[in-house]
């Protein structure tokens, strides 16, 4: 007489917490999931395609697209491809400059994180203060390159312009306050017992797991394993900053906070050391105006705030790439999704969407 | 469990401390800007929609019809016709739009326009767009000399 | 007219339109108290357009709640879809008139007394908790005539979680019974001005539970699983729009005034000054018992009400929000044995200083 069905339901594309136009299938056992289906796509631009009729100078906009989110990475990433492609040094100041940026954005990206995060599990005043420092950080950028998302910031061979006067002065400044706003973000957060109630164990995501799947970045390193391409594969000139990487234990929500939490704090480090040692110089090596790279291909990556951002180019020595192919971090870590959430309830998938920190730019490209 | 970590569960310490949190936050000063009634200042190099100039000493025309920005354009939203200058030495123009529809802002055109000290094609500071016409979004060369007619919003 | 007539029926009739007419005000007022502060724990500006500072804010928002088109779902329960929102507003506003908003006299009216509450039922704690359980029914039917799966889920959590949070909700009230011996509302502040105790001091894990449990049943952040927007949308009035959305909304700011009028009646000494022994603190009535003893009442009344209005909206700004099984297990670990033992514990005490 009596019987129970599953329940399908559409978590998305329309949805307040999934971070853009992810649509998810749930098969609901009651509140239990027993089931999801990742559904991606939304978003899909065609820009690899698009690469292919560009030149190299013209693609670094729409790199900026990509995971809009942290778009000094994607530029990055991007420009040292081409540099390693062709074999240009840059000079150290552009280096310098651009670690600094970088790590900059890497604190406003978790920033965003943090914020959409909390708003997901219900704390939404964090949201605000996360922003507020964001919205400094993103003054520095207008300050530097003109634009406040995205930034189109680095060239080939260099940077357009030299910092502008003050701004060294403006992010000591940041620097200084910033970790005084964390602890506030920490003290709404770190010990609530309804924040921990809500991201401990939940989402468990084991390291062998996690190696499977090609999870890269903040969830990898917070699943145990002490993986970070800022270490492992040197880019630019981060074998001479003193950091540590966070690594968690638990594999758990929790644990990826904690590890995001811990990764501002380094990169705050790194800044305060980029901007002690800043060398003085030009800032833009000689590149020839029409970048024609010699044939063959190329691949390198950046540890981007999501993880492992890789760029691979083929050159047929032509002014436009032969292929193009990003690998964005927030879509090989979007597929350990359904593997995190099977069993756990749908304020967990919601939990676990936010900690994953995908990015629809990123995923769907 | 000590005797702390137990006071702390029991009377909810932690609780207490985010709540000061939120409450002593109250006191602080907004940091919202009530646009349109206040606009922020931007930095000097703030991209807004590109523009063309004029020499501020003679007044003329500064774009030398070189055609390197419409070439660099990732969207193609710039295009110019140019003819032969009439006395034979190099080329003048005949028109030039940027489809603001297409313009990304990311500033490319600026970097190879060859014109010295300062560059024809520029990033001016102008961002307010919103229209209701399609053909608004097509700039003409007056238009982007002069500027685009801005509707200020009033109440 | 004959005096019964007005007596029994013009009397009631007026103070009932009159607190109807307050309480919408002050429900509409709320919203835009709890977007400013809200707004200022957030460092952001609040609603600032209409009229001076916002001030005119509710009435634009009712304004445009009323024009909006009123749609019925294609396959929803039409009958049941449009009666779920008047379900749950009614108890909601029938609460108030157990609520004694000021007292020490009545009001002399063209020669009738009109007591400043509508009714003081000698069962009035237990007739309040028997009311307000029945806004559950709107709320469920709601989510279940919408015949869609984000209401359904929604209307499921809140059935669970406010027919559990019912028991703390009535168990925390004991206590408070047990030390002034009456169930009229009326009673419990007389019998905490002639203790010259306000029922918080012995009972502040009464309160505690009262509170919290109070905030469970009103759906409010960190409990506000039915509507939680981060993960069913909207929870049981997703499919809701205009009037019938408005009333939802009506109800949910009504019973939480109703909660703050509970509390502040039952733990602190609704009309009551504070150390109104203290005669240099006589100011404080403003001067305003020479016209009625009765006035001064409604001010601390009030003053009070808001002040646990300001806490639930304070919560509201810090917490995160509750998954469902930890809500459950928060209701039923804690919440009802925590709510026992003080039951038994205020009791026991009672019991040794009677002796």
């Amino acid at each position: 007489m009596f019987r129970t069905e599953m329940m399908d339901i559409n978590m998305g594309p329309q949805h307040p917490s999934t971070h853009g136009v992810l649509r998810l299938k749930l098969v609901l056992d009651g509140e239990t999931v027993n089931d999801t289906d990742v559904l991606i796509g939304y978003l899909h631009r065609g820009v690899e395609k698009l690469c292919e009729t560009k030149n190299y100078h013209m693609i670094e906009p729409y790199t900026d697209r990509l995971d809009y989110v942290a778009a000094m990475y994607e530029n990055l990433g991007y420009v040292e491809t081409v540099e390693k492609l062709m074999g240009i040094t840059v000079p150290e100041r552009a280096e310098y400059i651009r670690v600094l940026t970088a790590e900059l954005q890497r604190i406003a990206s978790h920033l965003v994180w943090l914020g959409t995060h909390a708003l997901d599990i219900g704390a939404m005043t964090v949201f605000f203060y996360c922003f507020r420092e964001r919205e400094i950080i993103l003054d520095l950028f207008e300050a530097f390159c003109g634009a406040r998302l995205t930034y189109n910031a680095y060239r080939i061979g260099g940077l357009p312009w030299d910092i502008p006067p003050g701004w060294i002065d403006r992010v000591r400044h940041f620097v200084k306050i910033f970790p005084g706003r964390q602890k506030e973000y920490e003290t709404l957060l770190t010990k609530n017992r309804i924040w921990l109630g809500r991201t401990k164990g939940v989402g468990i995501l084991k390291s062998e797991d996690a190696i499977d799947f090609g999870v890269t970045g903040p969830c990898l390193r917070a699943s145990g394993v002490d993986y970070d391409i800022r270490r492992a594969h040197p880019y630019s000139v981060y074998d001479r900053f003193l950091f540590d990487i966070p690594t968690g234990e638990n594999c758990d929500t929790y644990d990826r906070y904690l590890v995001r939490m811990e990764e501002m704090r380094q990169s705050l480090r790194i800044l305060q050391q980029a901007l002690d040692h800043l060398p003085a110089g030009g800032v833009m090596a000689k590149v020839p105006k029409r970048i024609k790279p010699p044939v063959g291909e190329v691949y390198h990556t950046v540890e981007g705030p999501r993880g492992e951002l890789g760029f691979y180019i083929v050159s047929q020595g032509d002014d436009k790439p032969y292929r193009m192919r990003f690998r964005s971090p927030s879509f090989v870590n979007l597929q350990a999704l359904p593997h995190m959430v099977k069993g756990a309830l749908v304020a967990d998938v919601v939990a676990v969407i936010g900690t994953l920190d995908i990015v629809l730019g990123d995923v769907d490209r | 469990m000590g005797m702390q970590a137990f006071l702390q569960k029991v009377l909810l310490l932690e609780l207490w401390q985010g709540m000061w949190v939120t409450l002593k936050n109250q006191f602080r000063p907004h940091i919202t800007v009530e646009y349109p009634r206040e606009t922020v200042e931007f930095a000097p190099r703030f991209r807004g929609v590109p523009r063309l100039r004029k020499d501020p000493q003679t007044g003329e025309e500064l774009c030398i019809s070189c055609l390197l920005c419409e070439a660099i354009c990732p969207t193609e939203c710039i295009s110019i016709v140019a003819e032969k200058r009439p006395d034979g030495k190099g080329k003048q123009l005949v028109s030039f739009t940027i489809n603001y529809e297409r313009c990304c802002f990311c500033g490319l055109c600026v970097d190879p326009c060859p014109t010295k000290p300062i560059t024809a094609i520029y990033m001016s500071h102008d961002y307010e767009f919103a229209g209701y016409d399609r053909d608004a979004y097509v700039a003409t060369r007056e238009e982007l000399v002069d500027g685009k007619p801005v509707k200020i919003y009033t109440r | 007219m004959s005096d019964a007539l007005i007596r029994n029926f013009i009397i009631p009739l007026v103070q009932v339109l009159v607190v109807l007419g307050v309480a919408a005000g002050a429900v509409a007022y709320m919203t835009l108290v709890e977007r400013k502060i809200l707004a200022f724990m957030q460092l952001r500006l609040s609603p600032r357009r209409v009229g001076p500072h916002g001030l005119l804010q509710p009435i634009a928002d009712g304004i445009k709640l009323l024009l909006k088109e009123d749609i019925t779902p294609a396959r929803a329960d039409r009958a049941l879809f449009t009666l779920a929102p008047i379900i749950t507003v009614i108890p909601a506003f029938t609460a108030l008139a157990l609520i004694p908003f000021s007292g020490g006299g009545s009001f002399n009216i063209f020669g009738y007394p009109v007591s400043p509450w509508i009714a003081d039922v000698n069962v009035g704690v237990v007739f309040l908790l028997a009311i307000s359980s029945l806004g559950v029914y709107g709320i469920m039917l709601g989510g279940w005539a919408s015949n869609s799966k984000y209401p359904l889920l929604g209307s499921l959590r809140s059935a669970a979680q406010m027919v559990s949070y019912e028991v703390p909700f009535g168990f925390s009230i004991i206590g408070v019974l047990m030390l002034s011996g009456t169930a009229s509302m009326v009673g419990i502040v007389e019998a905490q001005q002639k203790a010259h105790l306000w029922y918080f001091v012995p009972q502040i894990l009464g309160l505690f539970i009262f509170f919290v449990s109070g905030v469970a049943e009103t759906n409010r952040l960190p409990f506000d699983l039915p509507e939680a927007e981060a993960e069913l949308v909207a929870g049981f009035h997703t499919e809701y729009s205009g009037m019938k959305f408005a009333l939802y909304m009506l109800a949910e700011y009504t019973s939480m005034i109703v909660v703050a009028c509970i509390v502040t009646t039952l733990f602190f000494g609704g009309w009551l000054r504070p150390f109104p022994s203290v005669s240099a603190l006589a100011w404080l009535n403003f001067g305003l018992d020479k016209l009625n003893p009765a006035l001064p009442g409604f001010f601390w009344f009030f003053l009070k009400t808001f002040l646990v209005l300001f806490v639930y909206l304070w919560l509201r700004g810090t917490f995160p929000r509750y998954r469902y099984d930890q809500l459950m297990k928060l209701g039923w670990y804690w919440m009802i044995p925590l709510a026992i033992a003080n039951v038994i514990l205020t009791g026991g005490v009672l019991l040794l200083l009677r002796r």
